[in-house]
């Protein structure tokens, strides 16, 4: 137990570090988005705001986001990358042996769902939320979960 | 010792077999014994085929159908009489009880003597329907014989029947090769209800009347009982159990007059023979059960696939297995077995079956020997677990029926008897897709673990 307690408080600290950047990325942006309206506004061209907006967001999201998070990101978006994929199979050449798209499917669908958790419990956000969960207490049960998940789609494609 | 009792045992069944296939001990009912010298032939040719014949009038003392609730006789032959009953021991109750004891019945009736009146209740519970007052006589004024009936018309000549329709074998027409006949003096016609056990062998021509001869009036009007097709001049009946029961409209056709007598037609120029003879042999073999004796002699299903287990007769198959069924039948021809052959478009049919058929097959010959032929199918058991059964139900005229039932269990696939996720194509895709799902979550949980943030360089530096 002790050497949890020892883990935790250290990962502590840079919660507090990134806590911290977030706050303060606000108003960076927020002069950032002043200097985009000003410049629709001059070329009147509303494509042109609207690319400003999400290279905006993207920046923003590039600055303030932690590197595990995104991470998180991307493995989401390849989950929902490869679980459309399979859809798109079932749907073009038919669901013949079904509990293999069954669990195929759902071994993604799954694994997102599990991956969801682990970023809602790990961002700095919802901290207040899950004051007993650590962020490697909540790493911890997804691996565990994953690992169930994958037993039991293995076992169903038989 | 045992070699010698079973060396009389199958010398027993050898006497046994070179008669009917039912039994030999025939009981002829006459009005008077001394008439069977006119029927001669007709009981010398059934003795010559090994017959037990007991003679016996309806008011003998000694005549009784049963003895001890067993049947005493396996068939009867009855030829007409004059009394109008014929007496307690020959009641309709006790034919017909006869019939339920699968005991076999050949009725020669004539136009000439009333029917008795018990006979007559007895064709009425099967659906056989007699002239009004038990007389009738059958006349045709086209098709009598001129030398015998020139002015009454009531011999008839008819061609031999042939086959009732296609696809039913045909007993009863003996070959005649110089245009011979069959003559029907003094004839009772029958008309037939609709039941299914009744098969006509010879119909009246067309041109044929039924009448009755007491009523002397010239014109025919509303007495009238049945005419041409309708009547039926040699009737059978097989019963569910198949016993039989034959109606001959006329006996006088058993005489040994008619078996040797010369007819002319009415157009014919010369004379011709009868073949009363050979006919009224085919029709008392049929009803004492000679031909028309089918025989199941084993039936045996397997399963039909590779690598699986070949045993006879499994208890239990699987949903969409692969099945063989076959079926050894024998008919029987006079004195012995011979190998049943389907006639042409008919069908030995068997049936899959829970409650109703899920599958409905034609049997195809596959092994043929002298005394039987096997028939068999292969099919795949549909897709439906329960109890079922292979069913044979061949009921056809003039052959006895089979009914045989053999009762499988049908389970559905175990566990481990689906194919594997691997062995179909179609499943690919979605095992790479576990496949990419996993090694995406390893490659996550490394670099995650790899990339533990310790300070705000550091996540700038793996990013």
């Amino acid at each position: 137990m002790a050497p949890k307690k020892s883990q935790a408080s250290p990962a502590a600290a840079p919660v507090v570090t990134t806590a911290t950047t977030a706050t303060t990325v606000p108003t960076v942006s927020g002069p950032g988005k002043k200097t985009s309206s000003s410049s629709s506004s001059s070329a009147t061209t509303s494509s042109e705001a609207w690319s400003n907006v999400v290279t905006n967001i993207l920046k923003h999201y590039q600055k303030t986001t932690p590197q595990r998070t995104k991470l998180i990101d991307l493995f989401m978006a390849f989950l929902v990358v490869v679980g459309g994929l399979q859809f798109v199979y079932c749907v073009v050449a038919g669901n013949y042996p079904f509990n293999a798209f069954l669990s195929g499917f759902s071994a993604t669908v799954g694994q997102f769902v599990l991956t969801a958790s682990l970023r809602i419990q790990t961002t700095e956000a919802n901290k207040a939320d899950f004051p007993s969960v650590s962020p490697e207490r909540a790493f911890a049960d997804y691996v565990v979960g994953s690992l169930i998940l994958h037993f039991f789609c293995v076992n169903f494609i038989n | 010792m045992t070699s010698l009792t079973s060396f009389l045992l199958l010398l027993f069944t050898a006497v046994a077999q070179a008669i009917s296939s039912s039994g030999s001990r025939l009981l002829v009912v006459l009005e008077d014994v001394a008439e069977k010298a006119q029927y001669s032939k007709f009981l010398g040719d059934l003795e010559g085929r090994g017959f037990e014949v007991t003679y016996e009038t309806p008011k003998s003392d000694s005549l009784s159908l049963f003895h001890l609730g067993e049947r005493s006789y396996d068939h009867i032959l009855f030829f007409p009489t004059k009394a109008k009953g014929l007496g307690p021991n020959l009641t309709a109750n006790l034919l017909l009880q006869f019939i339920n004891a699968q005991g076999n019945i050949l009725l020669a009736l004539s136009g000439q003597k009333q029917a008795p009146t018990s006979v007559v209740a007895a064709l009425s519970e099967l659906d056989i329907h007699l002239p009004s007052e038990r007389t009738g006589l059958v006349v045709d004024h086209f098709n009598y014989d001129v030398t015998s009936a020139d002015e009454k018309h009531d011999v008839l000549l008819l061609p031999t029947p042939g086959a009732l329709r296609p696809g039913v074998k045909d007993f009863f027409s003996p070959a005649t090769p110089n245009g011979e006949v069959l003559a029907l003096p003094q004839t009772i016609g029958q008309v037939l209800g609709n039941g299914a056990l009744l098969t006509p062998i010879l119909r009246a021509p067309a041109t044929a009347y039924s009448y009755n001869p007491k009523e002397e009036s010239e014109v025919l009007g509303d007495e009238l009982f049945a005419a041409g097709k309708q009547l039926s001049l040699v009737t059978t009946v097989q019963a569910r159990n198949s016993a039989r029961l034959t109606i001959v409209g006329s006996a006088d056709m058993l005489t040994d007059q008619w078996f040797d007598a010369k007819v002319k037609k009415v157009d014919g120029k010369a004379s011709v023979a009868t073949v009363n003879r050979e006919f009224a042999k085919r029709v008392s073999g049929w009803t004492f059960n000679e031909i028309g004796v089918l025989k199941v002699n084993w039936i045996e299903h397997h399963l039909n696939e590779e690598g699986q287990g070949n045993q006879s007769n499994p208890k239990i198959y699987r949903i969409k297995n692969d099945v063989t069924y076959s079926i050894s039948l024998s008919e029987y021809e006079w004195d012995h077995w011979a190998a049943f052959q389907v006639p042409a478009e008919d069908d030995l049919q068997l049936e899959f079956s829970m409650l109703s058929p899920f599958h409905r097959l034609s049997l195809k010959p596959t092994v043929n020997s002298e005394e039987s032929t096997t028939y068999s199918t292969n099919f795949k058991l549909p897709d439906q677990h329960g109890i079922f059964n292979f069913k044979i139900n061949h009921k056809r005229p003039f052959f006895n029926n089979i009914e045989e039932k053999n009762t499988v269990s049908v389970r559905h696939f175990a566990h481990d008897e689906w194919p594997r996720s691997y062995a179909i194509s179609g499943a690919w895709p979605w095992i790479s897709g576990i496949g990419a799902t996993v090694t995406g979550w390893l490659f996550f949980v490394a670099i995650w673990l790899y990339s533990k943030p310790t300070g705000k360089g550091e996540s700038k530096k793996t990013r």
